[in-house]
């Protein structure tokens, strides 16, 4: 018996790439991407978990201004929802607290309000987690759990108006259809201050890059937060609630929390004063060449993406000499306020061998991504240089 | 000769990482507990935790013992299914396997290793199993509800409420002991009696 227990076991998590990925993540995709994913590293994403389903973009993905609804990462705690309880016939909006008409929306209703698109990037705030050391807890993220994507829908602003805030509403909380497996697991609960609520560029987005929202991607609404870290980009949403307060729970009041100041390393816990993660900080990634490439004599393009929060990308600079000289990278293509900003350097290697090529970008506000990012418990917010290993051949 | 070689792996890893956060002979200790505990340790992985995530979100860990002993003690909490005996043991595997100066690819276990031990032991010829629904259905809500869902009517999982399967006991039981599609191999963590008495409930639903 205990043979094919573990025959068994081994090819659990290939079947389940194959389900999982044939039933969700790529069912707009060409039918033979879904065979792609039965190798975590080779499919169209690198995945970390399989259950719930937890996937980063390959960052050679970056060189396209859009991620692809079916690279886009893919990351929440507990999975999609029942399909049913999502189903446009079921669905349904409810804004309710502190307002005083309380609405119930369907999803007609919702696209009677005025329509708006914004491109923006969303990013984890555990992107980035592997880098961090001490090592932390948490999905292993690398360079891939973010994307830039157009996003259309409804301004959040419109439907409060429509509700009324009273006076004492101060947060907005967000409430998905997804739930835990165990009932004792806490729900995902996210809230915002109102003024992030109001912003006229936090908006409840219907369609992913001019489609209907994916599954995975919080079908049939999700709310989009533009310029903060994707923590507050509740998917699958069914619930607003304006409170006086910042919403209760594990996933406000403990988890998504970030050090004010630095705190050393394996340090800090408890009693640090600990804030929500919220904004972006300054990053850029090298999209090409790919870590472990090997170059000619060129000239190279290295190129990838920079963004900042809701500030421009001032600048992005390479080095070839582990940061001891660092030299411009030219901004191209679209520029949009909370979209990343395209770069390339052109290059001309001098010399056959092992070379890394970094990367920092500058945002307007003079901020600098730094070498390494402060650690914190949990690992959000990294924002250390790019660093891309390849080799060059002459 | 399996006993030989883990202690070889931990020294070209200290020399490699270059640092020694670890000595030699602390890493060969880790490395011989690690293999000491694994069957039963993976026999619980599969049964508890995996039943809210996948195993392969622990493997990618690299934490220090107090961090693994505060990530059980979570879910613990959070309803998973394990005594403090059991939970100190995952904490001592869990940290003897992945800890902070583990390499990023770990060995695989060796074969033997990777046949989790059965979380219970029945007295082998008993007689016929006779499935008792009641019992059934506490085995159920903590094995096999999370993927078949809430009174087996389905979910990440097929419905097994009036699923002709029930109606075909070789392929009922073949089934859970050694896994079909995606459904892992339950044959390590459930007994007959277990599953002779989800089987029962079943048919009562």
């Amino acid at each position: 018996m205990s043979e094919p227990a573990s025959s068994s076991r081994r090819t659990l998590f290939k079947r389940m790439a194959i389900m999982i990925g044939g039933l969700a993540a790529w069912r707009q995709a060409r039918p033979a991407l879904a065979q792609q994913a039965v190798s975590p590293e080779a499919g169209p994403q690198t995945v970390r978990v399989m259950r719930p389903y937890d996937a980063e973009t390959p960052v050679r993905e970056f060189t396209s201004y859009l991620t692809p609804n079916h690279r886009f990462f893919v990351r929440s705690h507990f999975g999609p929802p029942a399909p049913e309880s999502i189903a446009e016939d079921n669905w349904r909006l409810r804004v309710g607290g502190l307002i005083e008409h309380p609405l119930e929306l369907t999803l007609k209703d919702l696209k009677a309000f005025e329509q708006v698109t914004i491109a923006a990037v969303v990013q984890c705030s555990g992107n980035g987690r592997a880098f961090h050391r001490p090592k932390v807890p948490g999905v292993q993220w690398e360079r891939g759990a973010v994307g830039n994507a157009q996003w259309t829908g409804v301004r959040l602003r419109d439907l409060l108006a429509k509700a009324g805030v009273r006076l004492n509403g101060k947060h907005v909380q967000l409430q998905g259809a997804d739930r835990p497996v165990v009932a004792a697991v806490p729900l995902f609960t996210r809230s915002i201050p109102l003024e992030k609520a109001v912003h006229p560029d936090t908006i409840l987005a219907y369609e992913m890059n001019g489609r209907p929202l994916p599954l995975l991607h919080g079908a049939p609404l999700r709310v989009i937060t533009p310029g903060w870290m994707a923590d507050s980009c509740i998917k699958w949403l069914t619930d607003i609630t304006v409170r006086a307060d910042e919403a209760k729970g594990y996933y406000m009041q403990t988890a998504y929390r970030v050090p004010v100041t630095a705190i050393q390393p394996n340090s800090g816990l408890p009693g640090t004063s600990m804030v929500p993660v919220e904004a972006m900080v300054v990053k850029s990634l090298i999209a090409s060449p790919a870590q472990g490439d090997s170059v000619g004599r060129g000239p190279v393009t290295v190129q990838g993406v920079a963004w900042s929060g809701d500030v421009a990308v001032s600048a992005v600079e390479i080095s070839f000499d582990e940061g001891q000289t660092w030299e411009q990278a030219r901004l191209v293509g679209e520029d949009e306020p909370y979209a990343w900003r395209q770069w390339q350097f052109v290059w001309k290697p001098a010399a056959a061998g092992a070379v890394t090529i970094l990367c920092r970008a500058t945002d307007a506000t003079g901020q600098v991504q730094p070498e390494e990012s402060p650690w914190n418990p949990s690992g959000f917010l990294w924002n250390g240089w790019d660093r891309v290993a390849v080799t060059v051949a002459l | 000769m399996r006993m030989r070689r883990l202690p070889c792996i931990g020294l070209v890893v200290l020399g490699l990482a270059g640092f020694a956060a670890m000595t030699a002979a602390q890493e060969e200790d880790l490395a011989s507990v690690s293999a000491a505990l694994a069957p039963r340790a993976e026999g619980l992985i599969l049964a508890r935790c995996s039943v809210c995530h996948s195993p392969d979100l622990i493997a990618q860990q690299r934490l220090p013992k107090d961090r693994w002993l505060a990530t059980v003690d979570k879910m613990k909490h959070w309803g998973a299914e394990i005594t403090d005996d059991e939970a100190e043991l995952l904490v001592r595997y869990l940290f003897a396997r992945y800890h902070p100066s583990a390499p990023d690819q770990l060995p695989p276990f060796d074969h033997e290793l990777r046949n989790a031990e059965p979380l219970t032991q029945e007295p082998p010829d008993t007689g016929p199993l006779v499935g008792l629904a009641a019992r059934g259905a506490g085995i159920f809500e903590h094995n096999c509800q999370a993927c078949h869902g809430a009174g087996a009517t389905g979910g990440v999982g097929p419905k097994l409420a009036k699923n002709p399967i029930l109606k075909h006991d070789d392929l009922f039981w073949d089934t859970v002991l050694h896994g079909r599609g995606p459904m892992p191999a339950w044959g390590s963590v459930l007994s007959p009696q277990d599953i002779a008495d989800v089987h029962a409930w079943l048919q009562t639903k």
